[in-house]
């Protein structure tokens, strides 16, 4: 390893409505690139990336989902196992607003308990320059920050074209997850060999009904 | 152990069993019986060992060296396992689907399919020689198998029967080619010692039909090794001569020319006499690769929208393409409006729920094959918003789904080149009147319209000629053309996603059989990697859900996709779903040996970018011809183990 300390893994996962950047904030911060026109994204996609936090190294191994409704069914398989999420919104669109309040609500219920969510606004960029009479914004920093506040999250405006604030969410994430737990459960994983490793079914019963262990 | 570690890895052990959809995705079905249900009816830990059985026993009796060697009349003999990677590429390789397979089955001989991946370490590794059967032969397997065993070969004969009859033509003209090439090349050396002319330019005006046509497409792919052969022939009908290098680049160009004008002929003969086109002949000749100029009204002939017999077509085509207009003109979208997220209010983007697919189109569309400039086109855009959007509110059962933005291009493309093309000819034959057309009756009908103004200044233009779908002005299409692609392409789409409906429905359940049934098909063709990815924890349908959703098209590029589906497009029923769960199967081993050395992460992030860069069509014609030999030897067998 390049890290003298043990590396810490994070399983992140990143939700919200399509198109508001799930994968460009991620380009982003994996690659430092952004495109302006990603094709949308299918299933999920799979990425990781480390980073130092003073002198712990973190590695996240992230799940970028894909944000059309039709593909909803496939996201509890990702974020069920997550340690942090990603909740996108698009701050010029405020029907992504409503959809990244259900998912807070959706991982509330169904993800692990200890998750720690960033509520996330992207396209601050486009926002920037707003005057008084033509507003681009349609979501206002109060309103993210309120959701914000009410479920304990972690609120960011971002922008994944400019670079804006984007590393600073991950690095908040980051802090967030505790040392102990989070290279504890790299060892957990490490047990059944491979890192970052998502179970689909629960308890792996898909695989053993299939064929049995090796 | 901490607390917190302790529940990560309950949770995964299997506390909670439970795969419980959104509160969107569905009303509380559990994905993880759905999945068990589906193992149970495939594969099971029984039958896993009898399908190590089948995998020997069968591939043990393959031998694809020999059998090529003799096709290609290579005489060099013994050709083993490890020389078929030349061999697989070679011209034969268009037609080496039906024979090797039927052949092979007779061969007592073992195989190792290795040397056909480049690549020792993306071996398959189907037991050549390691079970001990190699001498048994197909029929003496037990139990089911040897029911299956026999439908399959069944199912294999009738492949070869045609293919004696067709390919044996390919042969010949093979040969014929070759003589073609020797003649030319000994021309061209006498013409050399007269005049200073470029040789291959010379070839290429020698050949004029050729010529009116696109020389650059088509067959190429298979021409690596054509100057190893040529060399063979040449040498020993005159050893003296020795070639110097443009010779051997004419020769090549002859070569390609009379290969590509081969095979327009082989299509001209079914397409042009009579008043019934042979679909079935169509379909056999089709699923080795249909030249690009021919390939929007064969695709169309494939799909049983343009119809085979010649008196219909005309109004059959006229009246589709009403009916697509008449869908349009009831909708109340504006397709030109492409800010549809900040001129709407929250509050009717919510409720209307066709704003609201027409919203995700558009921001589709804008992300639809990025790296290519056409579809940066905002007319381009435009017609794809059109096609996408009245299939999704005209089947409200799937509607629109992210992935079917991908499938509509290749029609789009194919059937935007088919009118470029068409003017093209069409100005050609205005400027020459009293040549012959070679292209007459190879039109899809109503494509062009003497009274279309546009059309006629197009018709004029200096630039058409040189006018490339990368060049195109798109503002020199008259609207009434594009309506034409536009509802051409919609139909074409239509009748595609009829055979995948299941994909796009809620839940997506044909999606999830076919990833189950891609994982049943591995652990049967390559147990070493089925085994790795059980070991890793690799999900299938973590890499597989998007090339059963968006059909490979992120995989490989757009050219070779569209030479896919004219074997999809072939195939019947259409390759799209069964037949594409084989050619899945067959790009998968071909990372086999890679993906053997990887981690859970690796596998991932290698799958999701795997290298086909820098691959060509005989890449893919060489993984359609493994699908089709999977697809014949287990396409029975599942079938039996299901019931
Ligand atoms: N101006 C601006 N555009 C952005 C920003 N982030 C993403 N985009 C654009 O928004 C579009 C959608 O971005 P993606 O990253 O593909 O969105 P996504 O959330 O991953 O979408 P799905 O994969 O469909 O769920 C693309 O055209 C991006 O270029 C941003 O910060 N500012
Ligand atoms: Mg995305």
């Amino acid at each position: 390893m390049s890290f003298p300390n043990p590396v810490t893994s994070v399983k992140l996962v990143l939700l919200g409505e399509a198109a508001v950047g799930k994968s460009s904030l991620v380009l982003r911060f994996v690659s430092n690139e952004f495109q302006e026109n990603k094709e949308p994204t299918i299933g999920a996609a799979f990425l990781t990336q480390k980073l130092t936090i003073g002198d712990r190294a973190i590695k996240y191994e992230i799940w970028d989902t894909a944000g059309q409704e039709r593909f909803a069914s496939l996201a509890p398989m990702y974020y069920r196992n997550a340690q942090a999420a990603l909740v996108v919104y698009d701050v010029t669109k405020p029907a992504s607003f409503v959809k990244a309040r259900q998912w807070v609500k959706e991982l509330r219920e169904q993800a692990s308990k200890d998750i720690t969510i960033a509520l996330v606004g992207n396209k601050y960029d486009l926002v920037e320059d707003d005057n008084e009479e033509d507003l681009v914004r349609k979501v206002n920093v109060e309103e993210g920050q309120n959701l914000a506040d009410e479920e304990g999250l972690l609120f960011f405006e971002t922008s994944a074209k400019t670079g804006y604030n984007v590393k600073d969410v991950f690095v908040a994430i980051g802090n967030k997850i505790p040392e102990a737990t989070a290279s504890g459960s790299d060892t957990a994983t490490n047990q059944t060999s491979g890192e970052g490793r998502i179970d689909l079914s629960g308890g792996g019963n898909f695989n053993n009904a299939t064929s049995g262990c090796c | 152990m901490s607390k917190k570690k302790q529940e990560m890895s309950q949770v995964y052990l299997g506390t909670s069993n439970e795969f419980v959809f959104g509160e969107l995705g569905g009303k509380g079905k559990h994905l993880s019986s759905f999945l068990k249900n589906l193992s149970l009816t495939s594969t099971s830990r029984k039958s896993k060992n009898l399908g190590e059985d089948v995998n020997s026993s069968i591939y043990g009796n393959m031998q694809y060296g020999r059998v090529l060697g003799e096709e290609l009349g290579n005489g060099s003999g013994g050709v083993g396992g490890g020389g078929s990677d030349e061999l697989l590429s070679s011209p034969g390789s268009p037609k080496l689907r039906p024979k090797l397979v039927g052949r092979s089955i007779s061969m007592g001989t073992s195989f190792a399919f290795s040397g056909s991946h480049g690549d020792d370490s993306t071996s398959i590794n189907l037991g050549g020689g390691s079970s001990g059967s190699s001498q048994s032969g197909v029929g003496n397997n037990g139990g089911p198998y040897k029911h299956s065993n026999l439908s399959s070969s069944s199912h294999l004969k009738s492949h070869r029967t045609h293919s004696n009859t067709f390919y044996k033509d390919l042969d010949a003209d093979w040969d014929a080619d070759l003589n073609d090439v020797r003649n030319k090349k000994l021309t061209s050396v006498k013409q050399k010692d007269n005049n200073n002319n470029d040789p291959s330019n010379k070839s290429r005006n020698s050949l004029s039909l050729v010529d009116s046509f696109h020389p650059e497409i088509g067959m190429v792919s298979s021409l690596p090794s054509l100057p190893k052969r040529k060399d063979e022939k040449i040498s020993s009908a005159s050893k003296k001569q020795s070639l110097d290098h443009e010779d051997h680049r004419a020769q090549l160009e002859v070569a390609k020319q009379n290969q590509l004008n081969s095979k327009y002929s082989k299509f001209y003969k079914i397409l042009k006499p009579g008043n019934t086109i042979d679909i079935n002949e169509l379909r056999k000749l089709s699923w080795n690769g249909i030249p690009q100029d021919l390939r929007a009204l064969i695709w169309q002939l494939l799909l049983g929208y343009l119809p085979t017999n010649k008196l219909r077509q005309s109004s059959t085509l006229t009246r589709k393409r009403q009916e697509y207009n008449e869908g349009l003109r009831v909708l109340t979208i504006d397709f030109d409006d492409v800010k549809t997220t900040s001129n709407t209010s929250s509050s009717s983007l919510i409720n209307n729920k066709d704003r609201q697919i027409y919203h995700q189109i558009n921001i589709d569309v804008k992300r639809t094959n990025p790296s290519i400039k056409l579809y940066g086109d905002p007319q381009v855009q435009k017609s794809l918003r059109k096609i996408l959007y009245l299939w999704a509110i005209r089947h409200p059962a799937s509607g629109y789904v992210q992935g079917i933005n991908d499938l509509v291009t290749p029609f789009f493309h194919i059937f935007l080149h088919n009118y470029i093309w068409q003017v093209q000819k069409k100005a050609e034959a205005m400027n020459n009147p009293l040549k012959e057309s070679d292209y007459e009756g190879l039109f899809i009908p109503g494509i062009l319209d003497e009274n279309d103004e546009i059309e006629a200044q197009f018709l004029k233009d200096p630039q058409l000629i040189h006018t490339t779908l990368n060049s195109l002005d798109t503002s020199k299409i008259s609207p009434r053309a594009w309506s034409v692609i536009e509802a051409d392409t919609y139909w074409s789409l239509t009748r595609l996603l009829e055979t995948i409906t299941d994909n796009y429905i809620h839940e997506q359940p044909g999606i999830l059989r076919l990833v189950g049934e891609l994982r049943d098909l591995i652990s049967k063709i390559d147990l070493e990697l089925s085994k790795h990815f059980e070991h890793e924890g690799i999900e299938y349908i973590q890499f597989a859900f998007r090339w059963m959703n968006c059909l490979l098209m992120r995989e490989l590029s757009l050219d070779l996709v569209v030479r896919m589906w004219d074997t999809y497009l072939s195939e019947t029923p259409l390759g799209f779903s069964h037949f594409h769960i084989y050619v899945c199967a067959a790009f998968l081993i071909k990372f086999s040996g890679d993906l053997k050395e990887r981690d859970f992460q690796e596998i991932l992030l290698f799958l999701q970018k795997p290298p086909t860069a820098s691959w060509k069509e005989k890449d893919i014609e060489m993984m359609l011809s493994e699908a089709f030999i999977w697809q014949s030897l287990y396409k029975d067998a599942s079938a039996h183990l299901r019931s």
